[in-house]
Order: structure tokens, then sequence, then C-alpha cells
């Protein structure tokens, strides 16, 4: 594991590291992905699950229905004319 | 303890135990039944929930979790929200953004992870029930260390609306208390389909009559690997199961070494995506600079807020997730899960459970753990992994105490939907175990 | 040059995709949204069966193979309105894949894949360039559809476009006249290098985007300079496409699947869905099938859908000489003015009219009449004087202009000189569908 490959991963993750921060990330992600690499000699299986149980064919109907009060959950957030307000986008 | 004494002493059992992140002011109990706690990861109508991240301070959830709606419903009083591991990132409860839970039976020692604040709380307060969530093993560690029974059921037993994900594939709701009649009368409360969570739909009638086990398997590869004194403390209690009629085979499972690779790649990755949501917006510190372009923004609050835990784990499952890097582990683990699976599913078919110790060790100082590795603590979970990669329900108890006194708990695991053998076997198992209680002196 | 699309449409659901929320437009921003489309911790997906049954319908209607079990992906990218930093899509085993789309009848585009997600809110932009966010569009379900790169042109993009969208709207009874706002990434590559134009709003701007990457390719071609595989994004007030300036590595998404959701097996589902005709199908199975001109099948279907089954009935009660001369001919005329009277006019009843003609009760003219009366509502009595005054007057010009019959012969257009003759003498009493539609007969009977 390089720095730069963590630096990358941060990155993509919206994580600013400090040097120290990259530094134990780097060691600590080395020495994890090469115990992971024990993986590799694990047999394979071809089921595809995406849950450990079968969970399938859990719908509901197109119904609109209005649950919660929209003020109440505007409650805590940081809105202005009813819009949450956000940082810029460009 | 009655529940009036237990309110009235709230403040002062917790400055001491520090079981409890956000806590009723309430001293009268009122008309309620019993009293409850949840783990701080169950959303909560009326107490802060942050899961033990500091991203989300001031967080006031406008629901109810299922199962905490459920248990207000049958009569409970929720008294206080646990302290826990940032998002259940952790082994011993230390990774949390607020307050470290201390074990009961020694102060400097911990709780286990990540649903500590949970177990300390079944295990000091009398009369107790408290929620749990495991997603590797948070329930079962914590009941482990702190001398309590707890079970985590099938996923997809227990509604997960209202839970705050760490891995969605993997995390299951549960109860610890001291008793382990418990165990039973609170899981037949919140267990259950439920429409706003479409993976607790699919579940069959949850049975709970006594069923007797009668036989368990003990993987050679459940008791490698373990403290002196655990080890010996488990061979007394499988001597005792025996002579409670038991029947006790030791097999092999190999898949079981592949467990935790696999589950952190899993859990680190779903992680990773739980965890973007959380940018400064909408809930939860939003105090930043809105000056600062989207990805400036959103980077500054992450860095300040999140943990060293969480950071660790959101790179770990980011680099899982990307082609280029690590993303043919992702594909892998995923198919480690399903061997997995079909490896209890061939020991279950002969067996009630498969039974090896909770965890190798009994609980580790705080300056133990200080000194521990990222992955010398991931290792830490050989043993609870395995059942909470496969989905298959898993009971802790207690099973005996080491030369100073702590508290050493094997696991049960049963087959998917067959929670009805670990409600038994620990209501049997009670009976012929004598508990000690940690003296709690306020 | 080869030009492949990604392209979004929303669909017609009353309820948001993964939660209740209602999905029609709200006036006051933020009022249709619940913890799930805000992204809240502890909320979850859960799955409105209608996108699927969307879904599968426009999988069939592109020809693609519906896979029997699907499932979801999340998709991580960071942006103000993605309330959950995580898109819910799909990404292996999508509803349907391998399909193909005929342009106009003819040219093949082989679609890709076509899979379902969720839309994320909409932004705007305070005075000091901070953003504002409205959630209510968050987790409106929307169709993605991805084309492979057999398109030649950015015209022919554009008519690819409206062709499909006109299709998905009969097929999802989505209004003809509704404002529906369709999304396209747009790949195009004039050398070797494809260059991917991001999130461009409408079709006439889709053409407009591609247009003007083509134009920059090419001027970069021709100057020998190197073109970037890159994502640009499409600024129609300038017409020019400017690049994002996104590295490889952040333009991943790190796809894993949806735990929350499960899968789903819709063979059965699939099996059990029948998609009416689109309206390019049918033009080219009339064609095909009656062995008529494409051009007149064309006619027919876009007059209306209910005209071109009029055609069929015809066809298959009587043959398709009979359907060809009076659907085609004064039912078609007709069709216009039926529709903008008022009331309900039964199609079957020109049948009546038909049988009395076949079976030799009423002459030609007198069915035109009798068809032409029934479905405008006006008399037919003065309608034969009309008519004979009609045919009247351009015998007479024919009489006079011989040459047109013979060059009506090689090319139908001959006719239209009449029209001009009508109309001046007439002052436009009769529709020039109507002159058309006498002309011809009567050029016919000289030949």
């Amino acid at each position: 594991m390089d720095v730069k490959t963590v630096q990358d991963v941060a990155k993509f993750a919206h994580l600013a590291l400090t040097d120290e921060e990259l530094e134990k990330y780097c060691k600590d992600l080395g020495d994890i992905l090469s115990y992971f690499e024990l993986l590799n000699e694990a047999p394979g299986c071809d089921e595809r699950g995406v849950n450990p149980i079968k969970v399938e064919d859990i719908t509901r109907e197109d119904e609109p229905k209005v649950i919660y009060d929209a003020d109440q959950l505007l409650r805590e957030m940081d809105t202005y004319d009813r819009y949450v307000r956000g940082p810029r986008l460009s | 303890m009655s529940s009036a004494d237990t309110l009235r002493d709230l403040k002062r059992i917790n400055e001491k135990y520090q079981m409890f992140h956000a806590m009723t002011d309430d001293v009268d109990a009122g008309d309620s039944k019993f009293l409850f706690s949840a783990k701080d990861n169950l959303t909560s109508k009326d107490m802060e929930t942050c899961a033990g991240s500091r991203i989300l301070e001031g967080y006031h959830p406008v629901f109810d979790a299922t199962s905490i709606e459920k248990l207000r419903a049958a009569g409970g009083k929720l008294i206080g929200k646990t302290n826990m591991d940032e998002f259940g990132f952790g082994t011993f409860s230390t990774n949390s953004g607020f307050e470290i839970p201390r074990n009961p039976y020694d102060l400097d020692r911990a709780c286990g992870g990540s649903s500590g604040g949970s177990a300390c709380a079944a295990s000091v307060i009398d009369d107790h029930v408290s929620l749990g969530v495991s997603t590797g093993g948070s329930i079962c560690c914590p009941a482990s260390f702190c001398g309590v029974y707890g079970i985590a059921p099938t996923y997809g037993r227990v509604s997960r609306h209202g839970l705050i994900d760490y891995g969605n594939s993997l995390d299951k709701i549960g109860v610890l208390s001291q008793k382990a009649a418990d165990l039973r009368k609170y899981m037949e409360i919140i267990a259950g389909k439920d429409e706003r969570d479409p993976t607790s739909m699919v579940q069959p009638d949850f049975d709970t009559s006594y069923k007797k086990m009668e036989s368990v398997a003990i993987p050679k590869e459940g008791i490698e690997g373990l403290s002196k004194e655990v080890e010996s403390v488990f061979k007394d209690a499988v001597e005792r199961l025996k002579s409670m009629g038991v029947q006790v085979d030791y097999v092999d499972m190999p898949s079981l070494k592949y467990a935790m690779p696999a589950y952190y790649i899993l859990a680190t990755s779903e992680a990773s995506t739980n965890l973007a949501r959380y940018v400064g917006m909408r809930y939860g510190h939003q105090e930043g600079d809105h000056s600062l372009k989207f990805d400036d923004y959103f980077t500054e609050v992450r860095s300040k807020y999140f943990g060293d835990e969480a950071k660790r784990r959101i790179l770990l499952g980011t680099y899982a997730r990307m082609a280029g890097f690590g993303g043919r582990h992702y594909a892998k683990a995923r198919e480690v899960r399903q061997v997995v699976i079909n490896d209890y599913k061939r020991v279950l078919e002969t067996h009630d459970a498969v039974l090896a110790p909770t965890m190798p060790f009994t609980a580790p100082r705080f300056s133990d753990i200080s000194k521990m590795s990222a992955l010398e603590s991931y290792k830490a979970d050989y043993l609870t992994v395995p059942a909470n990669i496969a989905g298959t329900p898993h009971l802790s108890v207690p099973c005996g105490y080491d030369s100073e006194g702590m508290p050493v708990g094997m696991q049960f695991v049963a087959d998917h939907w067959n929670e009805r053998v670990l409600f038994s076997i620990a209501e049997d198992w009670e009976k012929q175990f004598d508990l000690r209680r940690p003296e709690v002196s306020i | 040059m080869k030009i492949g699309l990604e392209c979004h449409v929303q669909l017609p659901t009353k309820s948001k995709m993964f939660c209740s929320c209602p999905t029609e437009d709200c006036e006051y921003p933020n009022t249709y949204v619940c913890p799930t489309c805000l992204g809240m911790p502890g909320s979850r997906p859960v799955l409105n069966r209608q996108v699927l049954v969307y879904g599968i319908m426009i999988a069939k209607m592109l020809n693609c193979e519906i896979n029997d079990t699907t499932w979801f992906a999340r998709k991580t990218y960071f942006y103000p309105d993605m309330s959950k930093s995580v898109q819910i899509t799909q990404y292996d085993n999508p509803i349907g894949e391998r399909g193909v789309y005929y342009l106009d009848g003819k040219k093949p585009i082989r679609i890709t894949r076509i899979h379902i997600e969720e839309d994320p809110g909409s932004t705007k932009r305070t005075a000091d360039l901070t953003s504002l966010v409205d959630y209510n569009r968050s987790g409106v379900p929307l169709a993605e559809i991805v084309t492979e790169p057999d398109i030649a042109t950015p015209a022919e993009a554009r008519q690819f476009l409206t062709q499909m969208i006109g299709d998905i709207k009969h097929l999802l009874q989505i209004p003809a006249d509704l404002e529906w706002e369709v999304k396209c990434d747009c790949n195009i590559s004039v050398g070797t290098e494809r260059v991917e134009i991001k999130n461009v709003t409408g079709l006439k701007n889709a053409e407009k985007a591609l247009h003007s990457e083509m134009v920059r390719q090419i001027a970069m071609i021709k100057a020998k300079k190197k073109i970037v595989r890159e994502t640009r994004r499409y600024d129609p007030d300038r017409d020019v496409t400017i690049s994002m300036r996104v590295k490889e590595f952040e333009d991943q998404y790190g796809y894993i699947d949806e735990p929350d959701l499960g899968i789903y097996h819709i063979k059965d589902l699939a099996d059990s869905i029948r998609i009416s005709e689109s309206p390019q199908n049918m033009i080219i199975r009339l064609s095909n099938q009656y062995k008529i001109d494409g051009k007149m099948a064309k006619q027919l279907v876009n007059t209306s859908m209910d005209l071109a089954e009029l055609f069929e009935d015809v066809a298959k009660e009587f043959d398709t000489a009979s359907a060809i001369k009076w659907v085609a001919g004064p039912v078609s005329a007709n069709w216009r003015a039926m529709t903008e009277r008022d009331g309900e006019v039964d199609l079957s009843a020109l049948k009546g009219f038909i049988r009395d003609f076949t079976d030799g009760k009423i002459t030609d003219t007198q069915c035109s009449i009798e068809i032409k009366s029934y479905m405008t509502g006006v008399d037919a009595s003065s309608m034969q004087d009309e008519s004979a005054g009609l045919e009247t007057l351009i015998n007479e010009f024919l009489d006079k202009n011989p040459k047109i019959v013979t060059d009506y012969q090689k090319n139908d257009k001959a006719a239209n000189q009449v029209i001009g003759y009508v109309m001046k003498q007439t002052g436009g009493r009769y529709s020039s569908a109507e002159v058309v539609e006498t002309a011809k007969k009567l050029i016919e009977a000289r030949f």
C-alpha cells in the first residue's frame, strides 16, 4: 500500500488526512490488506446472493402517501425559505 | 432495585460506568411495565441519537426505530441510549466519539463492543433489558466480557427500520440481559415483519416454544488461539453440557478462517457507502463554511468529526470497492459468505448448534487495548464473525470466570430462523450455572 | 463517426421509487419528502412495484432480453442534491440487456441495457453562490437507456431520441403534449478517442452538443492534435463543450450490491406484461404486412393509432384494397375534421358504408360522400351537389391539361397542380385533402 493510493482513496472518500494520519493509515491498510490476501486461497462459490438469507420480490404498491410532516423533518435542518442550505456548487 | 430506584440513581450509576450517552431525566417510571435501554444507533424520537459519532451530535430523529417503537408499545420505558464504538466500528467500545463504558467487574477494563454500553447496562442494572446491534459480533462479544446473556437473531428477524446502518447485509438487532428468560420474552416483542424493512418480510413465523438442544458441534477452528484461562473455563463448560445430556462432537469447518477477511471487506465496503451521507448537511453538524466548494466543504466536515477508526474503515471500504484497486476483494468476499453459510448448513444438518468460546480472551485492560494495532483488534473477532457473516442466529451465555474473576462466555450458533434452540439452551444452562453478579456500589 | 447515448427518462408513477412520497409537482420546496428520500439515518428503501413494470415495458419495447432475476446497486458520489451521497441504481443484472431499436424502421440501433434508478434532488444557487437544495424530486424513478455507438450523426441522434421518446410516451400513456424532460449523456468519437458530454437536457440540445463537439474534434484532428478521452459538459448559451477535468479515478463510483432491497425474480411478471405496439413498430408492420408504401403507413399511424387500427380492421373484414381505397382515402382525409367535432363518432359505422359499396348498393362517389357526411356531420345531399361541382371542376381542368395524367404516372406530386387551381376557383370551399383525394381518383380513372 503506497502513500499515493491512500491519498487517492481519501480524496474519493472526501477525507483530508494529516501527514501523520496518512503514514498511519498507509501502514495499517498495508498490514490489513496483506493479511486479507488469505482470501485468494479461499474456495469460490457460484451462488450469487445479496443477503445472507433469501430476500426476494418484496415491493409495495404505487400509492402516494404523506406520512411525515415536512416541517417536522426540516426542524433541525439549516434552511432558507424551505430550501436546505448547502455549500457552493462550483 | 426497583424502577424508581434505578431512575433515581441513574445519573450516579452512569458517572461510574458510562454506559449511557443520552438518558432520561424522568425520576418517575409512571405506568411503564419495564425499563429498557437501546444502543445509540437505534433512532429514538425523544432522545438524541448519534451512533457514537460526533458527526451526528445534536440529531433528534423524527421517528422511533421499529424495535424501540415495539418495546414502548409493550409498556417499556426507554431510559437511555447506550455508548458504543462509532457506528459500531470496534471490539471494545473504545472507538466512541463520546464516553467509553467501563467493565462492571473491573473499571480498568473494557466492556467489549460494539454494544458495550448495552452489555454494561444489562450487567449493572437490576431487571434491565437492553437492545444491542450485531454486525460482526457486537452483541456476543460485550455479553461475554460483561457476563450477561446476549442473542443476535437471524438476519431479517428484527426490522432494521430506524437502525443507523453499518453493514446492511450484516446488521442484526438483538437483546442483552442478566436473565436467560428475557431473551425469549423481549425477542418475541421486537421480532416480526415490518413493511418499512424489506429484509424483515421474508421471515417464517417466530416459533419460540421449548426445544431441547440435543447436540453441538465444536469446530476445531473455534478452539485455536484461545488464552489458557478461556481454554480451561470452556473445557469445564463443555463437560457440564455433556452432563446435561447434550451430545458434543468435534468437527472441521475449514471456511471459518476466511470469514474474518471476508467480513471486513463486506462490512467496510457497505459502511463506506452508508457513511457517505454524513457531509454536514441535513442533520448533525451543519455549521461549516458554505462559501467552500462542496467537495471541500464535505471533506472538511467529515475530516473534523469522524473518529480514527471510522476513517480507517471508510478508507478500507472505499479501497475495497474501487475497480483497479481492491474491487476483486469485494466479489471474492461475497462468494466466501456463501461458502461459510454452506459450511454451517452442512454441520447443522446433524447438530442443533455450533459451539465455541465467544471471545479468545476475557475483557482486556484499556492500557492493553491502546497498544493493539488495528489488525490485531480485527483478528480478535475471529470467533464471532463467522456466524455474523452467515446471518445465522447466535447466543452468548456466561460459562465461567477466570482467575481474576472476569467472565468468560461461550457462543452457540444455530441454523437460520432456529432461535428456539438458543432460547432453550440459555434457560437450561441458567438453571445449572452460578451467575456471579458484579459488585455494584455507587 | 460513432455516437452512443445514455438517455434518462422519468417514469410516470404516482409515488416515488423507494418511498411513498407523491411525485407530482409541488409549489413549495421540500414538501413531498420523508426520511427515506432525505437520506436520514435509519431510513430505508422499499421498491415501488410499478417501477419494475414500467422498466420491463420499456425493455420489451426496445426488444431487450429481460433478465430472470434483477437487483440493485449503490453508486456512490458526492453532491449536495444527492441526499445519501449514494444513488440506488442497477449495475449487474439490470432489467434488460442486448436490445435493438430500428430507426425509421430500417437502421438498427443496438441497445446495450436499460435499468431503473432514482433521481437526485435539485439545486439552485444563491447570490453568494452557496446552494439551496430541494429534495422534492429526490427518489423520483427514472429509466436509463444505453445504446451502442451505432448512431452516425448528431442529426441522427436527435431523430433517434425523438422517435424513441415518442414511442415511450405512447407506451407509458404519457400525454403526447406533456412536457417531459429527457437528459442524456452523449458519447462521441470522430477519430478513435471517445469523449463523453454529460447531462445534456432536451433533444435539441443533445443534437447541438454533439454537433459542437463533432466540430471541435474535427478541428483537433485537422490540426493534428490529440483528442483526450475525457468528460465534458455542454454550455447551450455559448454552444461549446467544456472539459470537466475529471481524473479517471474520480470518475469511478465503486458500485456494490444494495442489500436493503434483496433480489427480484421478474420472469413471470415480464411474461404477464403485454405491451401495446409502438407507433414506430406499427408503421413497419403495416407496411410489411399489407404491402403498402411506408409513407402511407406512416401517414395512417401519425394521423392516429385508431385510424391505423381501422385500416387493419377493414383490411381483415374486406381486403387490403378496400382499406387503402377507403381508410387511407376519405376516412383519413376527414379524420381531422372528425376529431375537431364535439361528441363521439362510432368508427364501426364507417364499415357499413364500405359494405354498401362492395355490395353494389351505392356508387363510389356516394360512398365517399356518406363517409364524409358521417364523419363531419354535414348533410349528405348538399354535399352531393358540392361533390359533383368539385368533380366537374377537376375534370374540366384535366381536359385542358392532359399532361398531368401522364406526369402523375411518373410522380404522384403532379396532382398538386390540381389543388392550386381548384383552391383558386373555389376560395377554399373544399379541404386540400378532399381535393387531392378526388383529383387522384379522377386522374387514375383516365389511365
